[in-house]
């Protein structure tokens, strides 16, 4: 009964609720709508940066992470146990690598590089280096001396796909480790640290300059939700083997790890902004509806409806607002959504990418729809309504019977 | 006029015995620092090098014209025979025979290790200008030795915060130079021994560098034969040459 009361009573002054809904609906979508936006840039900033060289997850030995030491290999026996590890649910890239610094040259120029020894296809499993090729080929399994080199270090050497490159450094037994590489392509990813000294070699021909035959630095991982890089991390830690050491994206780019954390505050901030406002709406369409129903409030107190009871009805009026509202401002906020998901809004034309904490951000506004980019708006806004409600059904509760119905 | 005051005179006068001694410590490390070249000079060396992970010899010959043209080719062993270093001026050239290539080494790698020792590509452009480069103070004058600190010139571009040299009186060949960093804590040390007499010219035969941050590890050369004043012309150093 109550609540057919409460129904109808929203549309006694139909205008003035649909106003409110609006409002609600709008705030809503758009919050939703926004919100997609962030992740969008999230997952954008954050598959550049892992994406673009290191992966969500890397296994090495011992505390090779930290100072890159030649000799700190993974124990070639430790390999299949990696790799069959690797194989379950949700990897779903793995490269092995081996890792060199020296000194890359081309006639009279010289730079000092990194070379990352790779198996072609298995690394295009874990990074986007050769999809962001601006000049020549990405590598093929059955090269024997190919390499993609960083766009920056390729101008400095002043060479194009099909060049010859020098590569020499002091090889693990002590030797003057040398060879030639074929540039087939040249990648820019926007990140200055990888444009300007990095190259990506086949793992065999590394490993022979080296002279650290069958050896591997580290494997990469690719996850399928970057997010729970460190859950996944923490349940393969036990299995490795001992002296084996996983680490994921967090701890390999912690500026990373706080920009996303800034991004979930800014969210936070974001949200109860917009419903601060919202709120207020809804506060005052309640509040005039209860003030013009004073009189009709005193009757049905006169007539035996309890203050208790009053008091419900009135938060059943804003409930049913607050529940209408999200329900048609999620369908909205879907909406908007599908519209920009995949490619979405390319702003290339105006804005050029922008580096930040490792990772690149792409000149465009997509959306990327997650759970509690629907959940927490939704449930911020019924919680709104309902305080909104509150203090408009305390009021109508608190009447007098004969004053109310003496006022006009 | 005002005429020079007499204090002016003692001034210089009191000051006239260091300005020589500096003059003289200059010479001294001059020609310790050229004592394996002579105006000119052609060596057989053997290079020994331990590091933590490996350890290996090397046989050179190197030659050499004043203190700007240096050549050095290895011998032995095989796998890198005919690897060769150029350094003419200040610049420094290796050529790498497997790929027959010829590298500059950019001003970036000058502190990289020359050949896989403790010897970095700085040394073989620097070391030689230490007359030039840093200002001389006597530390302790025995009848044995000299102790002479160096302290780099304000506007020289050099690495060491400050080197040591203990020079053996009487034959006036080093034993002993530490190399400090720029917070005063000695790095790297060079012991040099077996003094002998070759080819008219008192020279240690062996020098030891070691890092006195790895102990473990060291580089040994030895002078197997050594040959001065030979007749070799500025253009045997050039990067034609540098390939055979």
């Amino acid at each position: 009964m109550l609540f057919s009361l409460a129904y109808r009573n929203l549309w006694r002054n139909g205008r003035r609720s649909l106003l409110t809904l609006s409002a609600m609906i709008v705030s809503l979508a758009l919050l939703i709508l926004a919100l997609s936006i962030f992740s969008g840039m999230l997952r954008d900033i954050l598959a550049s940066a892992t994406e673009q060289y290191h992966g969500h997850l890397v296994i090495s030995e011992g505390d090779y992470q930290e100072n890159h030491d030649l000799y700190t290999t993974l124990a070639e026996t430790d390999l299949p146990l990696i790799e069959r590890l690797a194989d379950s649910d949700q990897v779903t890239g793995l490269s092995p690598r081996l890792r060199g610094y020296g000194l890359i040259s081309h006639t009279d120029n010289s730079y000092p590089a990194e070379l990352l020894g790779v198996h072609p296809s298995q690394e295009a499993g874990v990074t986007s280096l050769q999809r962001q090729l601006v000049a020549g080929s990405a590598l093929n399994d059955g090269d024997d001396r190919g390499a993609i080199i960083g766009e920056t270090l390729a101008r400095r050497l002043g060479v194009k796909p099909g060049a010859e490159l020098v590569f020499v450094t002091q090889a693990a037994d002590g030797s003057i480790g040398n060879d030639l590489l074929i540039v087939r392509g040249i990648f820019k990813t926007g990140d200055s640290a990888h444009d300007n000294g990095l190259l990506l070699v086949p793992l065999g021909w590394l490993q022979r300059t080296l002279a650290l035959p069958g050896q591997v630095h580290e494997v990469a991982l690719a996850i399928a939700d970057p997010m729970s890089a460190p859950e996944t991390a923490a349940r393969l830690r036990p299995l490795l083997p001992e002296g084996v050491s996983i680490v994921d994206w967090g701890t390999l780019l912690p500026q990373m790890r706080e920009a996303i954390a800034s991004f979930d505050v800014s969210r936070m901030i974001f949200s109860v902004i917009l419903y601060f406002a919202t709120g207020l709406g809804v506060l005052n369409t309640l509040f005039m509806s209860v003030m013009e129903r004073t009189r009709e409030f005193g009757i049905l107190m006169a007539i035996g409806l309890r203050p208790g009871r009053i008091r419900l009805l009135v938060l059943l009026e804003s409930i049913l607002l607050g529940l209408l509202g999200a329900s048609l401002g999620v369908a909205g906020g879907l909406v908007l959504c599908a519209l920009m998901r995949d490619n979405g809004l390319d702003l290339s034309a105006w804005i050029t990418p922008i580096s930040y904490a490792g990772g690149t951000l792409p000149p465009r506004l997509h959306t990327v729809l997650e759970l509690r980019n629907l959940l927490d708006p939704t449930l911020m806004l019924l919680l709104t309504t309902l305080i909104a409600g509150v203090f408009p059904a305390r009021r109508a509760a608190r009447l007098q019977p004969v004053a109310a119905i003496r006022m006009d | 006029m005002r005429r020079p005051s007499r204090f002016a005179f003692l001034i210089i006068f009191l000051l006239l015995p260091s300005l020589a001694a500096a003059a003289g410590l200059r010479g001294l490390i001059r020609k310790i620092e050229q004592q394996y070249m002579g105006l000119s000079s052609k060596t057989v060396m053997t290079m020994q090098v331990r590091a933590e992970h490996w350890e290996r010899s090397l046989t050179m010959e190197s030659w050499s014209l004043g203190r700007e043209h240096f050549l050095v080719r290895i011998l032995a062993p095989a796998k890198e025979a005919g690897v060769a270093t150029l350094k003419v001026e200040r610049n420094v050239w290796n050529y790498l025979p497997k790929v027959d290539r010829v590298i500059k080494v950019p001003p970036s790698m000058m502190g990289g290790a020359w050949m896989g020792s403790h010897i970095t590509n700085d040394d073989l452009v620097k070391a030689n200008h230490i007359d030039e480069d840093y200002t001389f103070e006597l530390l302790e004058e025995t009848p044995e030795q000299y102790r002479i600190a160096c302290l780099p010139k304000p506007d020289a571009a050099v690495i060491w915060g400050k080197v040591v040299y203990e020079i053996i009186r009487p034959q006036e060949v080093p034993g002993r130079v530490t190399y400090f960093d720029e917070k005063m804590v000695p790095v790297r040390e060079i012991v040099f021994d077996e003094v002998t007499r070759v080819a008219g010219r008192v020279i240690p035969l062996r020098m030891t560098v070691q890092p006195l941050d790895k102990p473990n590890e060291q580089t040994v050369i030895h002078y197997d034969a050594i040959d001065f004043d030979i007749s070799i012309k500025a253009a045997f150093f050039s990067l034609r040459n540098l390939k055979n």
